[in-house]
């Protein structure tokens, strides 16, 4: 997913970068309401940007200037909403391009959109609809995070195909193009990303529900319930 | 893969002493005058210059180096493929029409534009990657404080660093532990093990970093770790090679500026 140094041109880049700062200067305003208000957070964040960059770094080539990975920012945008995700998500990616030349400097604006903004804002549409139904928690959890691996590929390719319009059939047709070529590697990925991230989050119910009751990111009475079930059938 | 990252490279690199604003305006500058070229020569010059850089003076493998290109390279090369075929031009070599709002086609303009994105990438990784082994991010946290960052975010660049290092011991360990006892065996067993890992990893992440921030603020920490940035003065000889490379970069992007493959682009 990540797009390369060096892939976009100039204008794009700084095009990306100019979207992505409004929703990282909000990111950062929350995250120090967060800081001040909470400090025990501080942990989670870590570890939530430390799974990011891991599970990101998995990649597999496509045919596209870019790579097929699992996200990761499903866990993020559930515990701690879209915004700060994009403020975690910039932090990953720029370590990502220090530590494993994973990614860019001048396209971390198209990939912080990608991955930091616009897959986590669809992750938390379907976050925020099923969060109060009858929708099984660990499904909800499936559904955000798979849902944020797709829509972050269908940026992706979006960014790509406004970068690089084919001569016939504009846009659209380079955006076919690319997005066909990302689905036969994506769309598996999505589905392991969601079963796997749904498995993380129910070791956070059996071991350590009470952050997930103080974060509000489900409602008291389901993640005890979850968490005195696992704890009687063990 | 997460063996030695570029940060263990970086920490031993030969450039290390050198000063951290002359090494980073090397390598963003070089970035910046990929993205703005428009002839390819200029990109080729800068990836090559750089590579050399890399192995001559930072004294870095030129294994480790030429490994570091191979997965942008395979990346570029095939995502320059679409480019190629989707762009279009006038006198094609090749033209295929599977529907009526796809044309595929190979041309001289297309190739031209395939070339330069290409070489755009290589020298925009080469950028990259020059700093990624010659700064490690320890030296780039005081460059943060010097830009005036928002504090809380240096807090959580620091944070987050500091649990990738706890992350990677938790998941490496357990890993082999799943390893000797038949883990990721067949497909079944290969999802059941690796949500093990990212689960128990997670939760004992989670834990080593909750202890390692109740140690700090049982020092009195209060989200602003001081680090004593060592000062490197700028020397004369770095001053020059790097004054001197992006001078003839730049010249590089206006003189070649419209060279193309095929004489006959406009």
């Amino acid at each position: 997913m990540h797009i390369m140094e060096g892939f976009l041109p100039a204008t794009w880049a700084v095009v990306w970068w100019l979207v992505a700062l409004p929703c990282l200067a909000w990111g950062i305003i929350q995250l120090k309401r967060l800081i001040e208000t909470d400090r025990e957070a501080l942990p989670l964040l870590g570890v939530t940007g430390g799974f990011i960059f891991i599970l990101s770094a998995l990649k597999l080539p496509s045919v596209t200037g870019s790579c097929s990975h699992p996200t990761g920012t499903g866990l993020s945008t559930v515990c701690f909403g879209p915004w700060i995700t994009s403020v975690v998500c910039a932090v990953v990616l720029l370590f990502q391009s220090l530590f494993l030349a994973h990614g860019g400097l001048s396209t971390m604006g198209a990939n912080t959109v990608s991955m930091g903004v616009v897959g986590p804002l669809v992750g938390y549409g379907i976050y925020r609809a099923l969060k109060n139904t009858k929708v099984n928690m660990f499904i909800t959890v499936f559904l955000v995070c798979a849902f944020a691996d797709l829509f972050t590929y269908v940026t992706t390719s979006l960014q790509l195909a406004l970068a690089y319009p084919a001569e016939v059939g504009g846009v659209f047709s380079s955006f076919t193009v690319f997005l066909g070529i990302f689905a036969v590697t994506q769309i598996p990925l999505a589905i392991i990303e969601g079963v796997i991230l749904a498995l993380v989050f129910k070791y956070i119910v059996q071991l350590k529900p009470e952050i997930l009751v103080r974060l509000g990111v489900f409602p008291e009475a389901r993640v005890m319930a979850a968490h005195r079930g696992f704890a009687n059938a063990a | 893969m997460f063996e030695e990252i570029l940060e263990d490279i970086a920490q031993r690199n030969s450039l290390r002493e050198v000063n951290t604003s002359l090494k980073l305006a090397v390598g963003l500058g070089g970035l910046v005058l990929c993205l703005v070229s428009t002839g390819y020569v200029a990109p080729l010059f800068i990836a090559l210059a750089l590579i050399a850089a890399l192995v001559l003076l930072a004294r870095i493998d030129a294994y480790t180096v030429a490994e570091l290109f191979v997965a942008p390279a395979i990346f570029a090369a095939t995502g320059v493929i679409v480019i190629v075929l989707t762009s279009g031009g006038v006198d094609p070599f090749w033209v295929w029409q599977p529907l009526s709002w796809l044309s595929l086609s190979v041309t001289p303009e297309s190739i031209d534009r395939g070339f330069l994105v290409f070489c755009r990438t290589l020298g925009g990784m080469a950028s990259l990657i020059f700093i990624a082994l010659t700064t490690p991010m320890t030296d780039l946290f005081g460059v943060m404080r010097q830009c005036r960052l928002p504090a809380v975010l240096v807090e959580l660049v620091m944070i987050i660093y500091q649990t990738i290092f706890l992350l990677l011991d938790h998941l490496v360990l357990i890993y082999r532990a799943q390893l000797m006892r038949l883990g990721y065996s067949s497909p079944g067993e290969w999802i059941r093990s690796f949500s093990t890992l990212a689960g128990a990893g997670f939760i004992g992440a989670w834990n080593a970093g909750e202890d390692l921030i109740r140690a700090r603020e049982m020092r009195c920490y209060d989200g602003k770790l001081v680090i004593l940035g060592e000062v490197r003065p700028v020397a004369a000889r770095p001053l020059l090679t790097a004054t001197g490379f992006l001078a003839l970069s730049a010249a590089l992007v206006v003189l070649t500026r419209s060279i193309t493959v095929f004489p006959t682009v406009p």
